[in-house]
């Protein structure tokens, strides 16, 4: 549905398109937050409640498609890997060797979580919780330096100063990594967390 | 989704679970990863001055296909040349498995983590016969 006239629109466009922005890998997160607010206004479905059976079902199909491009749009994760989506690319066409001190640094995490799970003394559990916690900052700061050359490489993309395939290549390893220690800082919470009453 | 028998024997039984000093003589070390799943797997190998691999240990934290295809490999690289233990290829550990597509991720990860392994003796060897020339890869 476009916002100007109400009419519906082609149902091709991307998601950048969705919320009237450029196909640019540096968004302000205020930015999008007041499209995204005032075009759902806009576009409400019960703004056209009596309106004709066409017009009804774009804005349906307008507020969901615009609900999707906010939430893929606003985690820049999810934004890089659909960017890599809209030229064509996916994660997992490419080798997915991750470097080898990451590697190492998710075995030694992984051997403790191992440990901790099959310690029985609630003393050597203790000491091997704190050491997990003390690894989960170093996972964290891990985490933070790849989301930072995540930022650098959306900026280096709009100012025009990358070549497209090393910058597609770049944001595949980046991508990857902030992949495999995302899951790694999953499995750490999950086992720090105090086990439930239930359980 | 059902594991097929053989991923269930590896990974109810697995072979040469552990590991060797990071330090041994002889020994290479290759950890590697598989982002999109968060799997993570040690394979280390003892190899002989002549570049025959002795013994292997392996450790994954993963699921049951990448368990049993590191658990495979420890058998099979057993008594090859290096040359040879090079040369396997995952699609041999998918066939031997019956690993179905979602999984042959598991197995390319095992076969890069021959190759990381012999890559570290080779460098560790290099490392300390410094004064000899580097052989050719």
């Amino acid at each position: 549905m476009c916002a100007q006239c109400g009419g519906p629109v082609a149902a091709e466009l991307d998601l950048f398109g969705a919320l009237g922005m450029p196909r640019r890998l540096v968004i302000e997160p205020a930015e999008l937050e007041q499209r995204y607010h005032d075009l759902g206004r806009r576009i409400h479905p019960d703004r056209f409640a009596s309106g004709a059976p066409a017009v009804k079902e774009a804005s349906l199909k307008g507020t969901a498609l615009l609900t999707r491009a906010y939430r893929v749009l606003r985690d820049p994760v999810s934004r890089g890997l659909y960017w890599l989506e809209l030229n064509g690319e996916k994660l997992s066409d490419d080798n997915k060797q991750v470097p080898p001190e990451l590697a190492a640094l998710v075995f030694e995490v992984q051997e403790q979580l191992a440990e901790l799970r099959e310690a029985s003394e609630p003393t050597a559990s203790e000491s091997l919780a704190a050491a997990i916690r003390e690894w989960r900052g170093t996972v964290q700061e891990a985490m933070d330096r790849a989301r930072d050359a995540l930022a650098m490489n959306f900026a280096k993309w709009d100012e025009g100063r990358a070549e497209p395939n090393s910058l597609i290549a770049e944001l595949k390893k980046t991508l990857s990594e902030i992949a495999y220690l995302r899951t790694l800082l999953r499995d750490i919470d999950r086992e720090l967390e105090p086990p439930s009453l239930s359980g | 989704m059902a594991y097929s028998s053989k991923v269930m024997s590896h990974y109810t039984n697995p072979r040469n679970v552990g590991s060797f000093g990071k330090d041994e003589a002889g020994v290479g070390t290759g950890i590697v990863g598989a982002p999109e799943c968060g799997d993570v797997m040690k394979l280390q190998l003892k190899i002989s001055d002549e570049g025959v691999i002795e013994d292997a240990r392996f450790k994954t934290f993963g699921c049951g296909s990448a368990i049993a295809s590191s658990s495979y490999v420890t058998e099979l690289v057993k008594g090859k040349k290096i040359e040879e233990a090079l040369a396997i290829k995952n699609s041999l550990i998918v066939q031997e498995l019956n690993l179905p597509p979602v999984k042959i991720h598991c197995s390319v990860l095992a076969e890069d983590a021959i190759k990381a392994a012999i890559s570290d003796w080779q460098k560790r060897k290099g490392e300390k016969g410094s004064n000899k020339k580097e052989e050719a890869a």
